[in-house]
């Protein structure tokens, strides 16, 4: 019984889906070339070195605002900022440890200021940007996609008035190391990504936050009138966004040693989205996986280092994505999932019928 | 009442009387850039704006933020305000026929700078001027270079495997690079492109997409990357293989930016052909030409160097010029 109870659970759960789009995705590698799993380890940099390596890897940036923005969507709410908030991220670290870049403009491996406040500084004005989305939905009731279209918009052009519209460029060892340094023979940003995925489990799984946001997810008015903080609630998931999302622009400006204002984060709003609704979440709030948003971002990266891989036609590359990513939703679509399951029951149950008939 | 309105009317006279008077002082150069998307993009706006200043005429300058109908929207200005010459770079190839037709009709001078515009006028007298790379033949000169590199060596019969990191699919310098290192590299046999891939002209993409190339490609001798930045971000990639970027794989990258001739000075790149944002003394010659009558051939490129690591390479389809050494120009290299 108890079987049985647990396979239409599996079946019906959304990221079973996506753990299926992935091995899919996968087993179509396999077939191709082999080598593709091929993982060894590089002597020079004391790390793991292969494609499935970099997936994970790469992924990082996305990975990590979409736990944040699972928040926000499981709230009903989206955030179009995160993108404008990693080029901004990006630019106020580089600034700060390239102060003399008019009279030095040669990058060197040093930083005019300690590399603890640039952390501080830039992580410190990104969680407040994401305070003021946070504010602008939870205080003043603004629509999130328009609350956030305002930072979406202004977060660039602030980054690069911060950086006077040029590129600034550092070798700092210290800071390129938490794009390029490794722990446990893994890349760094897997090892931050592992970090954040715990933290924010610990949080949405052993506090009640996570049921809170749940509770305000499902029904707002409700929540509140049994008592819930739900403001507050919308907040916090805004500028715990905003936090992430400076993260990730860290890392984005240390993987290539500068600010790039003009390309850094570039729709990765809608990656991260997608992410989110690819691991399970619904855009509609309540419910809501962070394990599931992993996987979406690591499907998302698995297409993307198929494509350069296996050489897809750069005309090509949008339309391919676009087609992966349409069949992983629908097969998570509730009609598709429900006939599936359905479907299954109904040939044991025939089955069973004429066993026991 | 009636008074008042006389008063009024008789003010606005005088007033647009002194601006017209104004305006003959000098002449009104409008300029419409397509946004800031670069480095390269900020030392263009920046050298073009400056000369036209330094000339001592008004600029009326417009940044459209990459976005087509600002552009259109700002050359509709400049007719409305009776400007005496429009400077143009266009954002995208297609789409410009209407506003340029208007341009065309108000007879205001229009010079072009940077990317040509496509459009389906009979003939080419919608334009004054074209000023601007020629990016067929800066992939050609990239795809000579390779090979007479090579040759300089002693090894210009070996098998070379070369990848691509293209830039954004269908911009005007990623068709014209791809078609100019074609069209040469076709003509040497054991020179072959192994594998080609959009980088979108940014160093993080053209990093993951290297990072990619380093396992899916037995083995990479050189790397073309159409423009510095996406080599600058393979090079990292390069590194983080346990490869050595300049000496275990040959880089070559286009534009000719500061941090290309630093990393060419360091030995982690060697070559870059260059595709030159300084076009403002240019823009001011045609027009300073234009007003005193003179005529001009309508399109002209500019004069562009290859720089490598010793120099001495030969680039140019006759063979005569040479490149030219980045350690001895870095320093009056400003962006």
């Amino acid at each position: 019984m108890k079987w049985k109870f647990d396979s239409q659970h599996i079946l019906k759960s959304k990221i079973t889906w996506a753990v299926v789009a992935e091995l899919l995705i996968l087993l179509v590698c396999l077939i191709i070339r082999p080598e593709f799993f091929e993982i060894s380890y590089q002597e020079s940099t004391g790390m793991l070195y292969g494609s499935i390596i970099d997936i994970l890897n790469r992924s990082s940036e996305i990975t990590i605002i979409a736990l944040g923005m699972t928040l926000v969507i499981a709230l009903a709410g989206t955030d179009l900022s995160v993108g404008a908030v990693v080029a901004l991220s990006g630019a106020i670290g580089l600034k700060l440890m390239r102060w003399d870049m008019s009279e030095y403009p040669t990058a060197g491996n040093y930083s005019v200021t300690p590399l603890i406040w640039v952390f501080l500084v830039a992580l410190g004005i990104c969680f407040l940007f994401g305070c003021f989305n946070g504010l602008m939905v939870s205080r003043f009731g603004l629509q999130p996609i328009i609350a956030t279209l305002v930072l979406m918009v202004a977060g660039r052009g602030v980054a690069q008035i911060i950086t006077n519209g040029r590129q600034m460029t550092t070798n700092f060892a210290p800071f390129k190391f938490i794009s390029q340094g490794s722990v446990l023979f893994l890349p760094m940003p897997i090892i931050i990504t592992a970090v954040i995925f715990i933290l924010m489990v610990l949080l949405t799984r052993k506090t009640s936050f996570g049921m809170f946001v749940e509770a305000v997810g499902i029904n707002p008015r409700a929540s509140r009138v049994s008592g819930l903080r739900s403001s507050l609630i919308i907040f916090s998931a805004y500028a715990i966004t905003g936090l992430l999302a400076g993260i990730s622009g860290l890392i984005y400006a240390s993987r290539i040693g500068q600010n790039d204002s003009n390309n850094a984060g570039i729709n990765y709003e809608m990656d991260a989205i997608l992410a989110v609704v690819i691991g399970g979440t619904s855009m509609s709030g309540g419910k809501f996986s962070l394990a599931g948003t992993v996987m979406g971002s690591i499907i998302i990266r698995t297409i993307i280092t198929f494509v350069y891989y296996f050489g897809v036609a750069a005309e090509a590359i949008m339309a391919f994505k676009a087609l992966i990513v349409l069949v992983v939703i629908v097969l998570q679509a509730e009609p598709v999932r429900e006939f599936i399951s359905k479907r299954r029951k109904a040939r044991k149950t025939a089955i069973r019928g004429e066993l026991h008939g | 009442m009636k008074k008042l309105i006389a008063v009024i009317l008789s003010l606005a006279l005088v007033m647009a009387l002194g601006t017209t008077a104004l305006a003959q002082d000098t002449l009104t150069v409008a300029f419409s850039q397509i946004g800031q998307e670069s480095d390269w993009r900020t030392a263009n706006t920046d050298d073009v704006c400056k000369a036209i200043q330094d000339a001592g005429w008004n600029l009326v300058y417009d940044d459209a933020q990459q976005k087509q109908e600002n552009q259109v929207k700002a050359l509709r200005n400049f007719i409305t305000q009776g400007v005496d010459y429009i400077v143009f770079t266009a954002i995208v190839t297609t789409g410009w026929d209407e506003v340029l037709q208007e341009v065309k009709d108000s007879e205001i001078p229009l010079v072009l700078i940077d990317r040509f515009p496509q459009t389906s006028f009979a003939d080419d007298s919608w334009f004054t001027a074209f000023f601007g790379g020629d990016f067929v033949e800066e992939g050609a000169r990239a795809a000579r270079w390779i090979v007479n590199y090579y040759k300089s060596l002693g090894r210009g019969d070996e098998e070379v495997n070369i990848v691509r990191l293209e830039g954004t699919t269908t911009s005007d310098p990623q068709v014209g690079r791809s078609k100019g290192f074609d069209d040469v590299i076709v003509n040497y046999p054991n020179f072959k492109i192994v594998a080609s891939q959009t980088g979108n002209f940014t160093s993080a993409e053209g990093q993951a997409v290297m990072e990619s190339f380093l396992k899916s490609v037995d083995k990479i001798d050189v790397l073309w990357a159409e423009n510095d930045q996406m080599a600058l971000g393979a090079i990292e990639a390069i590194k983080a293989a346990g490869l050595q970027p300049g000496k275990d794989i040959i880089i070559v990258g286009c534009d000719g930016v500061k941090l290309a001739f630093e990393a060419i000075v360091n030995g982690e790149m060697n070559c870059t052909v260059e595709c030159t944002p300084l076009m403002g003394s240019r823009v001011v010659e045609v027009i300073t030409g234009l007003e005193a009558g003179e005529t001009f051939p309508k399109i002209v490129h500019p004069v562009e160097y290859v720089y490598d690591a010793n120099g001495g390479i030969a680039y140019t389809d006759d063979g005569t010029a040479l490149t030219r050494k980045a350690a001895d120009y870095i320093a009056e290299r400003l962006y």
